[in-house]
């Protein structure tokens, strides 16, 4: 009897089938007989259980790639017998057993493998090896009793042994297939549940790599002590479950949700948990694969308790065993989860009368989509519980493997002892590992002397090096040093003393540094106000600080309030300062004193001035220097704004060092471009920047730069970005990136980019200085494990003194440090976590706190000004970023189909398979009865032969092979043909030499079409669609319709290709209907074409379509897809091409191609969208056996000529470029209040209290702030707005009834949008006729309407649509 | 009822045939159902009549024996 394959069977095929030499599915046991065995009684029981067994006769084989499974009527087989007792030594027959049992199993001769070894007269294993496609827990102790049974029956008395064996597996695989085949759809408990899982968790920041079974199995005895308080705990009225067995179950599966929160971070989490599922009595006594592994789901708040868990986890599991029904579990559900935990209870008493061991020898291999499998025992003779945990090597390195069971055993531990503490507070660390992540013997080495001391030994050694260069004047060191001083004494003779506050606000100019040393040097501290400072926020500035004076120069004193600061002008005291003495002056620097003040945002509304002091300041300069080698001749750029903590770096290290500084001052409009100038002059050989910075630069200036070291700060450093660099850089280049926030001084982790090691997408922070400590904890301030995330405390020596005339800030920003008594730690804010290599990794905020060219902005700090603004109610400001820029080395294309996966919404199953080919296999054969056959084209083309004397039809000929083919067929068919070829300009010459030669080889009349607005319809359609081919194709429709009609041709016939059906004519949803009928698929096509010709568009409003105006021009001209009739392969078809045509590859283009403009089109789509517009149509080739995935990557990853590129969008007018699709970021603003308030008006109120750059880009007003569940704002929901939907006029509002969020769910899907407003309208959001078909079908499907297809169009919002609905409805109600 | 809970059990789910039920015999602790096999008696308890046991309710005091569940039973359809 062949039978198929069951659901679980199945699953387990597929994974064996893509790993065929592991043996992931070798199910092996021991059972060890501590007893005397007789050889040939063994040998004729074992025959008896292969008699009485069927799923050890089974086998496997595929016809037409589909798996099926028969037995065989009888199976003769001889025990291997084996006899180690000359060589017992137990490692010799483990490593025997462990190597037998990774034996390759050949599934279509014999599904196990058997051994009787002897170890010594009394003592016998028995080693069966089974694919687990026949075998499961159970069976293990079914096949042990039979084969028991046997041996017995033989040494007894065989005669009156009738034991029942008589229901065998396949009796269970032909009820399951039944089963299956007339299920009703009641599979919604479990998808429903899956669906709540967004993600599958990624545990210690480790991403699981692909297709990794080797794993390792650790073995977790829990101990007499342990084990003995978990037996009291299993009593406890809150944990006692139905049985004792179910009660463990219930505690190791909460252990376990716990514990996955606390190494992932992710809150909703699903468990697998295999049932044994012989639900039927009858098959209780059955050897075979009956098990199926459902998921468990919880959802972890911070705050539960073990308590709380529990109670969750047991109703979870109550619920889950009653809709546990045979045969449920589709691949989503088992995809839902990557842990899984077993429960063992299969117990062995003995062998013929002797004593009976049994173990599962572990092969090192596990489903590469199953991360971490946790098997637990029933307790041994004495008690003991033990845990096996299977690790996946693929996410637990054997560093880590090492430190799980420390772990989850803290975990355990707390429960045990606390039922009720918070399942946050326990630490995970056990107190080693503690000490390997905190060093106890941490100590600080203050550093000597003052950036002054350092700055003055070169003046006095080294007087005449030139220690700054600004515009046309250069200083020495002695120079310097002497005005400095002078400076010093006149704010002195000012009454300037030490610890008094001195604002500098300056141009980036030799005068800011001399102020910077004056101050220093007088023991006072300086606070640098940088030029684009609005005046509102220098005022604030210099009153919470207490400035006693503000230094300025002539240029900028009309930023300051002369009535309220005593002012010094440098320039209109250049005289009186010019008289000061020479000489150094007198000062009792202690180190603990404060050398300057930063203003950083703060979320309240105004900005914070952050102390920072001598030592400090010295311990990163001292730490800098000999890291990043500075010395006399090094030459630093001073380039970014003084208002900058980074900018710190390029005021002071060059000059404590003996090296040279440049200073380039910034504009006094318009942005700052001093960088690109720094590259122009290209002296400096060391540069401290922001990635941001970096990536303004031209790659050309970069390649012939003399730099040598660059020190990147300020936000996140990618290594795309650092390898790209490195690449373009002719010389060895060091690159740095160094983090630090303000409050730690400039920079206090720190890594040097290294190429081999950092292969991340952002390259690590590092490691901490000299003297600074980082800790990463968690909200418990319990150090969490390496790997795991959590938010980074900073200590040591750089820690800044407070912020100042802020105690209740600094206190709640600088903590008291638990593990260094007596000091304190920063609470930073910043969220990162310790790799493998031991680095730390930065990732993110734990706030909204962002980073925006190097700045870092308190959104919040945007919003509480902007609500000053009299006709603003309220606002919330995001940071919107562009995120289409994978790199390319994460992406991966579907393992059938080859469509890439950062196509929108994708979704790639555990085999590597994408949504698209796994929902094609339900409608592939109605697919298949769209198609037609030869005769029926000739047929319909011939059909209206009568009404033209000339023509059957126009062919569209672009000159490439696809359409080269279609008219050679058709000429061949006998038909009489107008071939028309659209000029768009850019078809290359070879091209049209290939249609001169082809028209005039197969004697058809030609005609060109041509337009004087094609590069305007090329522009238009890259804005709408990121390419020029449906512009093109538009084009093509409207022209040869103009055409046919004039010349009365009733058909057009397309080339097409099938994956193009389905890029532009056919959807998955006309397919979803389960009677497939071809008319109203066409009829559906016709409409939608129809709407296609009223798509307000370029072609629509530069070419003449009046005779689109007349419905009947759609029954006079009737487009013929020639590739619905006949398909045929590219190898078949570059063949016949050769033979009856001469048709050769055009090489003019540079690809495939025979168009110039094509590759443009792909340029633009892979800048703007991420793929290569190709990537989808030629997905559908693949899906339809058009082409080969080979074929399509090839055509798909082309190399394209960028510059050629770029001359052509030139060429054409499109004007968006390189720096548009780079610096994408930017700061969106939705207000309530007036939403007639002026663009002008709020933003030049912005400009008025705000920094230049925290100005933001966009306003948007909206009628309700849309808030979380929680009340919060969502800020998510405001991120995900495109730029497109942004630029909308109507306001954002979120659907607010259930026939708007049905709406709202199949737009977002359709369109390809994360969020939509019920008043966007549809056709601005890129709704074309093809999205109409997708939305109204799903539409009518899900509400069970029949609604037409322009509907749509008529009532382009989601609220009209609804309302239409709605009243729809009601008047079926009336009915 | 009684009847109704002891032949389900008797035809579908005991994980041994049995010939006779007690009714005050432990159903779990003595091992003639399991946790599956209560489920699937819960479900169909609920089909039978017309009722849904809520969640909080499954516990061993409520399911131990034919009578507790009958009790239960009478107690919560009231």
């Amino acid at each position: 009897m062949k039978l198929k394959l069951t659901a679980s069977q199945l699953s387990l095929w597929i994974g064996q089938k893509i790993n065929p030499d592991i043996p992931l599915y070798n199910t092996a046991y021991t059972y060890e007989i501590s007893g005397p065995i007789d050889q040939n009684i063994f040998k004729n029981a074992f025959q008896f259980l292969i008699n009485a067994t069927d799923a050890l006769r089974i086998r496997f084989y595929e016809e037409d790639g589909i798996p099926f499974q028969e037995a065989k009527d009888s199976l003769k087989y001889d025990i291997e017998y084996l006899d180690f007792s000359l060589d017992s030594e137990s490692d010799v027959i483990t490593d025997w057993l462990l190597n037998r049992s990774l034996e390759k199993l050949n599934l279509s001769q014999q599904v196990f493998d058997a051994v009787l070894i002897k170890k010594s007269e009394n003592s016998y294993i028995w080693f069966m090896n089974m694919h687990h496609l026949v075998t499961d827990g159970v069976s293990r102790k079914i096949v042990f009793d039979r084969m028991n049974s046997y041996y017995k029956a033989i040494i007894n008395d065989f005669n009156s042994f009738q034991p029942e064996y008589s229901v065998t597996y396949l009796d269970y695989v032909t009820s399951e297939l039944q089963a299956a085949s007339s299920k009703i759809d009641d599979d919604s408990y479990w998808s429903s549940k899956v669906h709540e899982v967004e993600k599958l968790p990624s545990f210690y920041g480790i991403h699981p790599k692909p297709n990794a079974t080797e794993a390792s199995r650790i073995y977790i005895p829990l101990g007499a002590d342990r084990s003995q308080k978990l037996h009291v705990f299993l009593q406890r009225p809150e944990v006692k479950g139905w049985t004792a067995q179910l009660a463990l179950f219930n505690v190791l599966s909460s252990l376990l949700f716990i514990y996955m929160y606390r190494v992932s971070d992710q809150k909703k989490l699903a468990i697998g948990a295999p049932l044994h599922n012989r639900i039927q009595r009858k098959f209780h006594n059955t050897v075979g694969y009956f098990l199926e592994i459902f998921p468990m789901m919880t959802e972890i708040e911070e705050t539960d308790s073990f308590k709380s868990i529990l109670q969750r986890v047991k109703l979870e599991n109550n619920n889950n065993l009653k809709h546990a029904l045979q045969d449920t579990i589709t691949s989503e559900i088992s995809n839902s989860f990557n842990v899984v935990l077993n429960y063992i209870h299969t117990g062995f008493s003995n062998f013929n009368g002797f004593p009976t061991t049994s173990e599962w020898i572990y092969t090192g291999h596990i489903d590469s989509n199953h991360q971490m499998r946790c098997h637990v025992m029933v307790p041994d003779s004495n008690g003991e519980f033990k845990i096996m945990l299977d690790l996946n090597h693929g996410t637990f390195n054997s560093n880590l493997r090492e430190r799980v069971s420390g772990h989850l055993l803290s975990l355990l531990d707390a429960m045990l002892d606390d039922i009720e503490t918070c399942i946050s507070v326990p630490s995970l660390v056990s107190p080693t590992e503690q000490k390997s992540l905190i060093d106890p013997n941490f100590k600080i080495v203050e550093p000597t002397g003052t950036a002054i001391t350092y700055f003055e030994e070169h003046a006095l050694n080294r007087p005449n090096a030139v220690a700054i260069q600004g515009g046309r004047r250069t200083l020495t060191y002695s120079e310097l040093n002497k005005k400095a001083n002078q400076l010093a004494h006149y704010l002195h003779e000012k009454g300037i003393r030490k610890n008094q506050k001195i604002a500098l606000h300056f141009y980036r100019n030799p005068d800011y540094i001399i102020g910077v040393l004056a101050v220093l040097k007088l023991g006072a501290t300086f606070i640098p106000i940088p030029t684009d400072q609005a005046p509102e926020r220098i005022s604030f500035i210099l009153k919470n600080a207490n400035a006693s004076l503000v230094l300025t120069e002539s240029g900028l004193t009309k930023n300051l309030d002369l009535s309220a600061n005593q002012v010094c002008d440098i320039n209109k005291e250049s005289s009186e300062i010019f008289n000061q003495p020479f000489s150094t002056i007198q000062n009792d620097v202690k180190t603990s004193d404060l050398a300057y003040i930063l203003y950083t945002s703060g979320s309240t509304g105004v900005p914070k001035g952050v102390c920072i002091s001598h030592r400090a300041l010295t311990n990163y300069l001292l730490w800098s220097k000999t890291n990043y080698t500075i010395n006399e001749k090094s030459i630093v750029p001073l380039f970014s704004s003084i208002g900058f903590d980074l900018t710190i770096t390029s005021t002071l290290l060059p000059l404590i060092s003996g090296g040279r500084i440049i200073t380039y001052k910034e504009n006094t409009s318009g942005p700052d471009v001093s960088l690109l100038q720094v590259f122009e002059d290209n002296l400096v050989n060391i540069i401290k920047l922001t990635p941001s910075h970096l990536a303004l630069v031209q790659e050309k200036k970069l390649s012939s730069s003399n730099i040598d070291t660059m020190i990147i700060g300020g936000e996140d450093l990618k290594v795309a970005l650092a390898q790209s660099i490195q690449s373009l850089f002719l010389n060895p280049i060091k690159i740095y990136n160094e983090y630090g926030p303000t409050e730690a001084t400039v920079g206090c982790i720190v890594s040097e980019y290294d190429a081999q090691m950092h292969l991340g997408s952002s390259v690590p922070i590092g490691k901490p200085i000299d003297n600074m400590q980082v800790y990463v904890l968690d909200s418990y301030k319990n150090s969490v494990p390496q790997g795991v995330i959590g938010e980074l405390y900073l200590s040591g020596i750089g820690l800044a003194e407070g912020y100042i005339s802020s105690p209740e800030m600094t206190a709640a920003k600088f903590v008291e440090n638990p593990f260094f008594e007596g000091s304190k730690m920063y609470k930073s804010g910043d969220l990162g976590r310790i790799n493998n290599d031991g680095e730390l990794e930065y990732l993110g905020r734990t706030d909204d706190q962002v980073k925006l060219r190097g700045y870092r902005i308190e959104l919040s700090d945007i919003e509480s000004n902007l609500v000053h603004h009299p006709e603003v109610d309220n606002c919330a400001v995001v940071l919107i970023k562009d995120d289409i820029h994978i790199p390319e080395d994460d992406i991966v294309n579907c393992i059938k189909c080859g469509l890439p996966s950062n196509y929108p919404n994708t979704d790639f199953n555990q085999y590597g398979i994408c949504h698209l080919c796994t929902s094609f296999e339900d409608y592939k054969t109605k697919v298949e009865r769209y198609f037609k056959n030869d005769d029926e084209l000739v047929k319909l083309l011939t059909s209206k032969r009568d009404e033209n004397p000339n023509y059957d039809c126009i062919s569209l000929l672009s000159g490439g092979k696809d359409s080269t083919y279609v008219l050679s067929r058709l000429v061949n068919m006998g038909l009489r043909v107008l071939a028309f070829t659209m000029d768009n300009g850019y078809i290359s010459d070879q091209a049209k030499a290939n249609i001169t030669t082809i028209v005039k080889k197969l004697g058809v009349d030609h005609v060109y079409g041509e337009t004087p607005h094609m590069n305007d319809i090329f522009v238009d359609s890259l804005h709408r669609h990121h390419n020029v081919c449906n512009g093109c194709f538009k084009t093509i429709y409207t022209i040869s319709t103009q055409i046919a009609l004039k010349k009365e041709i009733p058909y057009i016939v397309t080339g097409l290709s099938r994956g193009q059906f389905f890029e532009t004519r056919l959807t998955e949803e006309l397919f979803s209907d389960d009677t497939l009928d071809s008319k109203v698929i066409d009829q559906t096509i016709l409409e939608a074409r129809k709407l296609y010709h009223q798509e307000d568009d370029a072609v629509k409003r530069l070419l003449d379509v009046s005779i689109f105006e007349d419905d009947r021009v759609f029954e006079k001209v009737e487009f013929v897809d020639f590739y619905r009739f006949s398909d045929v392969s590219l190898e078949d078809m570059l063949v016949y091409l050769k033979e009856n045509v001469g048709w050769v590859r055009p090489t003019d283009t540079g690809r495939s191609t025979n168009c110039l403009i094509n590759q443009v089109g792909i340029y633009v789509h892979k800048k703007e969208m991420g793929y290569s517009n190709y990537s989808f149509p030629y997905s559908w080739d693949v899906r339809l056996g058009h082409k080969t995935r080979d074929e399509s990557l090839e055509e798909i990853n082309e190399v394209i000529d960028e510059a050629e590129a770029k001359r052509i969008l030139k060429e054409i007018g499109y004007d968006k470029s390189e720096e548009d699709w780079q610096n994408t970021d930017k700061l969106v603003a939705y207000y309530t209040g007036n939403p007639n308030l002026s663009l002008k008006d709020i933003r030049e109120f912005a400009a008025l209290r705000l920094p230049s750059y925290m100005v933001p880009t966009v306003f948007k007003h909206l009628n309700k702030i849309p808030l979380t569940k929680n009340g919060k704002v969502d800020k998510k929901a405001l991120q995900n707005l495109t730029s497109v939907q942004l630029e909308l006029e109507t306001p954002y509002a979120a659907p607010r009834n259930e026939i708007e969020e049905i709406l709202e769910r199949i737009w977002q899907d359709v369109l390809q949008l994360k969020k939509v407003g019920i008043y966007d309208n549809f056709i601005a959001l890129g709704g074309h006729s093809l999205a109409a078909i997708r939305v109204t079908a799903r539409i009518n499907d899900e509400i069970e309407l029949n609604l037409p297809l322009n509907k749509i169009f008529e009532l382009p919002t989601i609220a009209e649509y609804s309302r239409y609905i709605e009243n729809t409805l009601m008047a079926l109600l009336e009915e | 009822m009684n009847d109704i809970i002891i032949n389900y059990i008797k035809e579908e789910i005991s994980l041994e045939s049995l010939d006779e039920i007690q009714l005050d015999e432990d159903l779990l602790g003595n091992g003639i159902v399991d946790s599956l096999g209560m489920m699937r008696l819960i479900v169909f308890l609920e089909k039978e009549f017309h009722m849904t046991i809520n969640p909080e309710d499954m516990t061993v005091e409520n399911f131990n024996s034919v009578r507790s569940i009958s009790n239960y039973l009478s107690q919560s359809r009231t």
